[in-house]
């Protein structure tokens, strides 16, 4: 029992390390900074950010949960294929969608050059509004980042017995009615966790904002930092940022204290599909198409026109290398951190410990630290842990592949946490019970009963974790080692300098190796509905 | 964790297996850098380490390294990136006559922490279409904020540090209360709010969404080129280029440079590399593959020299970009440039 008290906590200690460091700023000094940002930019800043995340979050609403509730409570044209495509828009990075938005609307842009072309307009017609202003950024996010709330929502739909459904039925509910009234309510916490992470990394989002020019919070930091040369104070707003988000987590989790979502498993009926037919039907899958079209068959279509007018050799040693190193760290990343959450996760229910469980809720608000300022907490733990651990032994962990990866499973711990977590929600007490009747304890009913129980769940973290980790790319600019580039870092370098067809490639690539993940997750989905009907 | 230890081991033999090298930190990312790496090991058999970021984030991991740090040279755009490392102390002077005699004083380091490697200016690109001869002769960065040009102007953003520079030379010039004034009315002069970098202002111009662009000249060589794709060399032959400030006190410069740090563990091969950058060879390649201006006495790449050869530079020392740095983007805050 003890062990399994303190090897989370110890672990979890080195990880949260980093996070403290960012934290400890708001106990430093306060330079006179401070005065010029909020006479003349924080109210912008802030104001921003507050826009930007209510845009953001309708947007994902809307579209995740409409989704999520066609495809599992109706039958329409193509819904097999709807069901796993909608996930799709996840392998593009917002910061990608952005540059490909650019490249279409901008003024002479591609799809205004095609207009044009089409109906032979003249050369100074322009049918697309801007993009680069906060309605294009909120329109980027709402459209890579929706398949969150989709997956979650989608799941707690399949879980609604139709018996709840039935009886709202009985007592007079319409279509609308069960949707608002039962299901709605119902999916309120898969919904909320899905939002929870899509509000985490918006604001934590550098790329698709400084594309815009957008100035949220975040570009704020950056400029502090950057263009102030005040570091210290760059922390401190970011550490501002982070109580804020932390402030939202436990208000969402106290919102859910002592409610049971859960079903009975003995009276649990799968819900019958309602056949649409004719114009509901087209639709339907009309209104399922659009968020597929946007955030990822347009993009796609925009990095392939850059990538044929590229004049330069694309496969490259740079490309597969960038490749390699991508793949594996990615995957390298996805088991660590699967396997932190499900010690952890284990340790709270196995030791009922509160505390671990506040822990772990901490480490989760890593996913919304922006990517430089953690690299800056990695960098001041590492060169300490070198000074102080390291110093007799022969090598150092500064700059090795060691803080990279430390930043990847702070940065996506929370995915991890909350595939397990929801993995672990639907395995009845009763089994942990019955198991330690038996004589089950510790790692054997860790290996030997919840992980066969958990395999899709762990699973799902793994394929999170690294879709997650090919998109990453400030974190990766700074903590990588000598001559390691990713592709998102091939990206970046040239998409910095807008040379977007030589970017073309690397980012198709982050974009294909971050499908593959997408697939398997799909199959699940499928495979869950399956098992079920 | 097992695979990680495995991994750090591998890493940690693997760099302990090749002597000669030079570990380069460097915030430039062209693809004509990486040829230039490969032709240093070529030519003297050292292999060239690169972790390329943004300069500011590179400073911030020398400085937590410390005496560990395993980098020997500091490479990147902008004097106020090498200003914000030689204010820490982290370089050490550079002694090779072979260096400094190719570059002005103006161009180095107060002590030669630092030297510029190439150099580039902050030009106007205009429509001929739309802007009189009138309007160009004696043109100043100055002139930008006369009522004439009201809505017809592009700019990047503040956040870049180009503009952060170019404000930074105003103040030293004009003085901040000045400058601010001549901020205010640029951005009253702006045809559209800030957005794109300095490629995306030339492109507005040659579309016609606004008359006047403010960039760094190298972006017209890359975009005559071709090898920016068929869109931007036709948009280049549409505009032209003019260099600000001929008849009063010249054209805003700014630099590459590089300096070897203080804690190099291979200061030899430091040294060699830097001589290796202001080598006439190199310069050469710099300014033909990069579109840059030269350091070392070399001619112009044929697409920069159709645009003018000799133009007039401002001669303050780019030394005061770094530290003029926080009152410039202070004063572009105060002035609401985005």
């Amino acid at each position: 029992m003890f062990t399994w008290k303190l090897l989370p906590f110890a672990v979890a200690i080195i990880f949260i390390a980093p996070i403290i460091i960012v934290f400890s700023s708001l106990f430093g000094t306060y330079s006179d900074t401070w005065n010029h940002l909020i006479e003349f930019v924080l109210v912008d800043y802030v104001s921003t950010s507050i826009f930007l995340v209510i845009g953001v979050s309708i947007g994902v609403l809307t579209i995740g949960v409409f989704t999520a509730y066609a495809v599992t409570n109706y039958n329409f044209f193509g819904k097999k294929f709807f069901e796993w495509a909608l996930i799709l828009p996840l392998a593009i990075p917002p910061y990608i969608l952005a540059y490909t938005f650019t490249g279409l609307f901008d003024a002479n842009g591609d799809a205004n050059v095609f207009v044009r072309l089409l109906f032979n307009l003249e050369n100074n017609f322009v049918l697309f509004p801007s993009v680069r202003n906060i309605t294009g950024a909120i329109i980027v996010f709402s459209f890579t980042l929706y398949p969150y709330v989709y997956l979650v929502t989608r799941s707690a739909f399949l879980n609604q017995s139709s018996s709840i459904k039935e009886s709202g039925r009985l007592l007079g509910l319409g279509q609308v009615g069960v949707f608002s009234k039962i299901s709605l309510p119902l999916a309120r916490p898969a919904f909320i966790a899905g939002l929870m992470l899509v509000i985490m990394e918006t604001l934590s989002d550098f790329g698709a904002v400084d594309h815009f020019a957008v100035q949220t919070f975040t570009t704020g930091i950056f400029r502090t930092w950057y263009g102030l040369y005040d570091l210290n104070t760059a922390m401190q707003l970011s550490s501002l940022l982070l109580m804020i988000i932390f402030l939202f987590y436990f208000l969402e989790r106290f919102s859910r204290e002592g409610v049971n979502y859960t079903n009975d498993n003995s009276t649990f009926k799968t819900s019958k599909e309602i056949n649409l037919k004719g114009v509901k039907s087209g639709l339907v899958s009309f209104f399922c198409f659009l968020p597929i079209f946007i955030g990822f068959i347009l993009p796609i279509i925009e990095l392939i026109i850059w990538a044929l007018d590229a004049r330069v050799t694309l496969f490259n040693e740079k490309f597969i290398m960038s490749s390699f190193n991508t793949i594996t760290l990615g995957i390298l990343t996805g088991v660590l951190c699967a396997f932190l959450a499900f010690v952890i996760n284990f340790s709270i229910r196995y030791t009922k410990n509160n505390f671990l469980g506040k822990l772990s809720s901490f480490l989760s608000i890593g996913y919304a630290i922006p990517g430089l300022i953690l690299a800056v907490g990695i960098t001041r733990f590492l060169v300490f842990a070198d000074r102080n651990i390291f110093s007799d032994l022969d090598f150092v962990i500064t700059g090795s592949l060691v803080g990279l990866v430390l930043a990847y499973i702070i940065k996506s711990y929370a995915l991890a946490n909350s595939s397990i977590e929801s993995g672990y929600e639907r395995i009845s007490n009763s089994i942990d019970n019955s198991a330690r009747l038996l004589g089950a304890r510790g790692s054997i009913l860790l290996g030997k009963v919840h992980f066969p129980l958990m395999k899709t769940s762990f699973l799902t973290a793994i394929l999170l974790v690294t879709s997650e980790v090919v998109k990453e790319l400030p974190a990766t600019l700074i903590l990588r080692p000598f001559n390691f580039d990713t592709l998102a870092v091939v990206t970046y370098t040239y998409a910095a300098e807008e040379r977007m067809y030589q970017a073309a490639m690397p980012s198709l690539a982050i974009v294909l190796i971050g499908i593959v993940p997408l697939i398997f997750l799909s199959k699940m989905i499928r495979s869950s509905r399956l098992a079920e009907t | 964790m097992k695979k990680v230890f495995s991994i750090i081991l591998i890493s940690v033999l693997t760099q302990g297996l090749i002597a000669k090298e030079v570990n380069v930190y460097t915030s430039r990312h062209y693809d004509s850098d990486d040829a230039l790496y490969q032709e240093f090991t070529n030519e003297t058999g050292i292999k060239v380490n690169i972790i390329s970021g943004k300069g500011s984030a590179l400073l911030e991991r020398l400085k937590f390294e410390g005496t560990n740090s395993p980098a020997d040279i500091f490479f990147t755009v902008d004097a106020g990136n090498l200003w914000k490392v030689q204010k820490e102390g982290l370089f050490q002077p550079i002694k090779s006559t072979k260096v400094l005699s190719k570059v002005p004083i103006n161009f180095r380091g107060p002590n030669n922490e630092w030297t510029a490697v190439a150099k580039r200016s902050r030009v106007f690109f205009y429509n001929p279409k739309k802007v009189s001869a009138d309007e160009i002769k004696n043109i100043s960065y100055e002139s930008l904020a006369n009522d004439n040009w009201r809505d017809r102007i592009v700019i990047r953003s503040s956040n870049n540090m180009y503009n952060q520079s170019l404000v930074a030379s105003l103040i030293a010039k004009n003085g901040e209360k000045e400058t601010e004034a001549w901020a205010r009315a640029l951005v009253r002069n702006l045809a559209r709010k800030p957005q794109g970098n300095d490629r995306a202002q030339i492109m507005a111009v040659a579309n016609g969404e606004a008359d006047l662009a403010v960039a760094n000249s190298y972006y017209i060589g890359i975009m005559l080129s071709g090898n920016a794709g068929i869109d931007q060399l036709n948009a280049a032959k549409k505009v032209k280029m003019t260099f600000p400030n001929q008849k009063t006190s010249g054209a805003h410069v700014n630099i590459s440079g590089a300096g070897i740090l203080k804690n190099a563990p291979n200061p030899e091969n430091a040294n060699l590399f830097m001589e290796f950058l202001l080598s006439d060879k190199v310069q050469e390649i710099m300014v033909k593959k990069s579109y840059e201006y030269p350091i070392a006495d070399v001619p112009l790449s044929s697409e920069m020299a159709s645009l003018g050869v000799d133009f007039k530079e401002d001669n303050s020392s780019v030394k005061r970009f770094g530290e003029l740095n926080p009152a410039a983007i202070k004063l572009m805050d105060r002035a609401g440039w985005k």
